[in-house]
């Protein structure tokens, strides 16, 4: 076989070879003969028959060699001629399978060149598209910006076209042509607004500069009169003589109109009121501001004051928090804020009210600003030296000289309900104890300023001045009688320690001209004494001896007998009359509770005290009673039962005259005196 | 009225009404004086106190008219009335009235004019009571005589000295006779003397009362003797003279005791003296409850 390769191998080389060189060979000399070119072949061969071609061939190679296969099975030798004629003729067939498989390559290498070529066409038209689409996309962009452009001329506002055509001068708006075209009627427009612009721009200087000179001119008339000030003052200096000359004091009342504008409210009502009442009605009672202005004035600046709060706040946290080491926080901080809660407007009123023998009431107003009530803390100062009446301490003491002016109006509870809450934030439980510091605030100075607070009672709302004019004329004559009460007290109290019932001449019908029980003493005692005493049970359980009244410890003498007498003195004496009780030690011990007289002598002087008031404004009131009470003693002990089974003189002869010594089932004696007959009989 | 005059007010006499349901008191702030003693007829209420003896109709009092007076009897100027009874049904009508003049007046209530005076007392008349079986009046006075009266014949028929007995005579007291109270046969007197317990028909004390003060008003009630006076309590009294119980009550002495006899269902003890409150006792033996003016 290798044998027969190789002579097919050179036989087709030299076929191949033979091609080429054949053609090189004879082409050179012989190029328009005949060449045998396979590819001219290869047009004109089918494939298709090629392939049967092939089939056949293989077909008949496979017959061959099963010839020879048979052939040298039956045994035939090497070289023996049907093989080597088999031999032959496949050597044949594989000769033109050669050729077929030749030109199945050719034919296919022929078609690869050909599809590389028109791929390659393919790729340059492709690229050729691509190119132009490209460009087609570039040239929109280019189209959409240029339609997309504004131009600054359309951001300005135009006058409208009938405007411009109106106002614009021929040469810019050129109507004509702008008509048709709106090129240029937009620049005709244009042109027509820079001028407009120009022409105002020159304007604005020219306004600019006419300010200014007006400006100045302003300045210097300002100057001028700020020049005048100082030359006023003189003449209001000079004026002052004058004024004291005429008695007209308008500077004063404009400096105090002046301060008044810094007070608080309620203190200026009650400034107003009271200067009013003054002038009207009373004239010795006069009003006076006193105070730090310059602290009132800061107080007013709102904003200024929330700094200078803030301020002030934090600095006292800051010292706060540096002693924070030292002494606890809490009740620091809280002594602050309670000092903080409770303070007092830097300015105060004070009101002098004058009375007839002398003696002045001075009234100190105060406002505390957080909680919005008025105090007061009074002062008497007398024209005479008030000495001499121990027992009288307490009546012009100024804690409790206006206790209770009106009814129950003690003055040691705020009456403004919102302050509750204010004092539990700072644990304030009892407003009393700072009375002593800031004053009273009583019902009526609310009044007198205005400030009306809701009450258990509901009353007529009315507030600000008409309620303060409203109260003003009673308080007023209220706080006269209660000083002028006082007073006459004080001096009747000394007389009563020196054992003397002062009588006044109008008051002698009321008792007999020979009295003989004596008062031997007169003294002062607390309110814990008297409710210890046992004979005064019954006017406390009655609620008519109060802390804020005064009580008072008398004694009767005559003979062997002794009146003890606690009197409980109301704050608004004489409106209230002083209420006794009795008590008589004489041949055993007497009260005025089981012994019928005693109680009789009681109401008589308790009860019927409206004879005994005296002269208006009935400040004998006490003088007189305490005598009444003499007189009675004295038909008490003198009228005593007949009792015949005791022998001997009587103690005490009967010396006035009774119609009857005994009365009534309660047997009583007879205590009314009667003038001018001068008698006794029963009421 | 204020809480002085209440501290310092007494009750004199009291009267219920003819239906029971109302009180009638009288204090010491009354008229221009202290009334002294009230009585209530059927239709009326009559007051007597310092000279002058006014009458109101119940009726109109109830609408809480008080403007209903229509006697007003005036007195000569120191006489005055403590106590006036009437005596129906010896004669109509008839008011009987002791007074400041040491006299026993009789007065016709429908015409006001004084049938008769009963002369005999040397003092002024301090109680009266009035035996409806015989027709008699007893009167007792400051001059420490009971005096029993024929009312027909207007003469004084017994005249007992009350202080002239030993067993009854306090003469630390005094004489004078001020409460008075008739059971027909039996009579109570006391006051200054003790409280003593008399048989009629006798003329003599059968029990005398160990009771310290003055009574000033008792009265037979059931069985037993009630009585009031200085003392802060009501005595309660058995005939034969021990005296069972005393019961405190409020005023520190009392002038007036009254039994609502007229209702059933309000059958009450009232009490009233030196205080402005009337205890009101509904079962006899403890106080039930206030009344204050």
């Amino acid at each position: 076989m290798s044998d027969a390769l190789k002579k097919r191998k050179s036989k087709v080389v030299r076929s191949e070879t033979g091609t080429p060189e054949g053609k090189r060979g004879r082409g050179d000399g012989e190029q328009e003969v005949r060449v045998y070119s396979e590819e001219v072949e290869l047009d004109g061969s089918d494939p298709a028959e090629d392939y049967r071609q092939y089939k056949l061939t293989c077909k008949a190679l496979a017959k061959l060699m099963n010839e020879i296969q048979e052939l040298k099975a039956n045994g035939a030798k090497d070289g023996c001629a049907e093989v080597e004629q088999k031999r032959m003729q496949s050597c044949i067939h594989f000769m033109s399978l050669k050729k077929l498989n030749r030109l199945a390559h050719m034919r296919l290498k022929r078609g690869r060149d050909q599809t590389h070529e028109g791929k390659q066409r393919v790729d340059v038209l492709h690229l050729q598209l691509q190119n132009l689409l490209y460009e087609v996309m570039h040239m929109q962009k280019e189209i959409s910006k240029c339609l997309e452009f504004k131009s600054k001329h359309e951001e300005i506002d135009l006058v409208s076209i009938d405007e411009f055509n109106k106002e614009a001068p021929p040469e810019i708006s050129r109507i004509s042509i702008t008509k048709d075209d709106p090129h240029q009627l937009t620049l005709a427009r244009l042109d027509w607004e820079l001028e407009q612009r120009k022409r105002l721009a020159e304007k604005y200087k020219e306004s600019l500069s006419s300010k200014e000179k007006i400006q100045k001119s302003i300045e210097v008339k300002k100057e001028h009169l700020s020049s005048l000030q100082p030359g006023l003052n003189a003449i209001m200096q000079a004026s002052l003589p004058v004024q004291e000359y005429l008695s007209m004091p308008f500077e004063q009342t404009q400096k105090q109109i002046e301060i008044a504008r810094h007070l608080p409210p309620s203190l200026y009502v009650l400034l107003v009121q009271a200067n009013a009442y003054g002038q009207a009605c009373d004239k010795s009672l006069s009003v006076s501001i006193s105070g730090d202005v310059d602290e009132a004035k800061a107080l007013a600046k709102p904003p200024d004051d929330s700094q200078d709060d803030d301020s002030g706040d934090s600095d006292a946290e800051e010292e706060q928090e540096k002693t924070k080491r030292r002494r606890p926080t809490t009740g620091g901080q809280l002594d602050d804020k309670r000092r903080e809660m409770l303070k007092r407007h830097p300015l105060s009123l004070c009101l002098d009210l004058k009375c007839k023998d002398g003696s002045v009431l001075h009234l100190f107003f105060y406002y505390l600003m957080n909680l919005n009530i008025m105090t007061v803390k009074a002062k008497v100062s007398t024209a005479t030296d008030l000495t001499g009446a121990i027992s009288a301490g307490e009546l012009l003491n100024s804690d409790t000289l206006l206790n209770c002016l009106y009814a129950n109006d003690q003055g040691r509870e705020t009456p403004n309900p919102a302050n509750r809450y204010q004092f539990d934030k700072v644990g304030i439980s009892v407003f009393g104890d700072y009375v002593a510091e800031l004053g009273h605030p009583y019902q009526w100075v609310q009044r007198l300023g205005g400030l009306q607070f809701p009450s258990e009672t509901p009353e007529g709302l009315r507030a600000g001045s008409s309620l303060s004019a409203s109260h003003m004329e009673s308080t007023m004559k209220l706080l006269r009688g209660r000083v002028q009460s006082r007073l006459a007290l004080h001096k009747q109290f000394s007389s009563l320690e020196h054992s003397i019932v002062p009588v006044s001449s109008e008051c002698q019908h009321l008792f007999p001209t020979k009295v003989l029980s004596r008062l031997s003493r007169w003294t002062a005692i607390t309110h814990h004494e008297y409710t210890n005493l046992s004979f005064t049970r019954h006017v406390s359980d009655a609620g008519l001896a109060r802390e804020t009244d005064l009580f008072f410890l008398a004694v009767v003498e005559r003979g062997t007998a002794r009146l003890q007498a606690a009197v409980v003195l109301n704050p608004r004496y004489p409106e209230i009359s002083p209420l006794f009780a009795l008590s008589l030690s004489w041949k055993g011990e007497r009260a005025g509770r089981s012994d019928d007289n005693l109680r009789a002598i009681e109401s008589e002087v308790n009860v019927f005290k409206s004879e005994l008031q005296g002269p208006r404004p009935g400040h004998q009131l006490l003088t007189n009673q305490v005598a009444r009470l003499c007189v009675c003693l004295d038909v008490y002990l003198e009228t005593d039962g007949q009792d015949d089974s005791v022998e001997g003189p009587r103690e005490f002869p009967r010396e006035k005259m009774c119609l009857r010594t005994a009365r009534g089932p309660n047997r009583l004696k007879p205590f009314k005196y009667n003038h001018p007959q001068g008698f006794f009989s029963h009421r | 009225m204020g809480p002085v005059e209440h501290l310092h007010m007494s009750v004199f006499s009291q009267s219920f009404s003819p239906c029971g349901r109302f009180l009638a008191a009288g204090n010491n702030y009354a008229h221009e004086g202290p009334v002294f003693s009230l009585l209530s007829t059927d239709s009326h209420l009559l007051s007597a106190g310092n000279g002058e003896v006014s009458a109101w109709s119940w009726a109109e009092l109830i609408k809480r008219n008080t403007k209903a007076v229509i006697h007003n009897l005036h007195f000569s100027l120191f006489s005055f009335v403590f106590s006036f009874i009437s005596i129906p049904p010896l004669q109509e009508n008839s008011l009987v009235i002791g007074g400041g003049d040491n006299n026993i007046h009789i007065m016709d209530l429908e015409s006001g004019i004084f049938k008769s005076v009963l002369q005999g007392h040397t003092d002024y008349i301090h109680c009266l009571s009035v035996r409806e079986r015989e027709g008699e009046i007893l009167s007792g006075g400051e001059d420490g005589a009971v005096r029993i009266w024929d009312c027909r014949t207007g003469h004084s028929v017994h005249c007992i000295e009350v202080f002239k007995y030993e067993d009854c005579a306090r003469p630390q007291y005094g004489k004078w006779i001020s409460c008075l109270t008739t059971d027909s046969d039996w009579m109570l007197c006391g006051g200054g003397p003790s409280l003593s317990l008399w048989h009629l028909r006798s003329m003599s004390p059968t029990s005398v009362f160990p009771l310290s003060g003055c009574q000033r008003q008792a009265t037979f009630y059931q069985d037993m003797i009630l009585s009031v006076g200085e003392g802060q309590f009501v005595s309660h009294c058995l005939m034969g003279g021990e005296v069972k119980a005393q019961i405190p009550c409020t005023p520190h002495s009392l002038n007036t005791l009254a039994l609502n006899l007229n209702s059933t269902e309000h059958r009450v003890l009232t009490v009233g003296g030196s205080s402005h409150q009337i205890d009101v006792f509904a079962n006899l033996y403890y106080r039930s409850f206030s009344l204050s003016f």
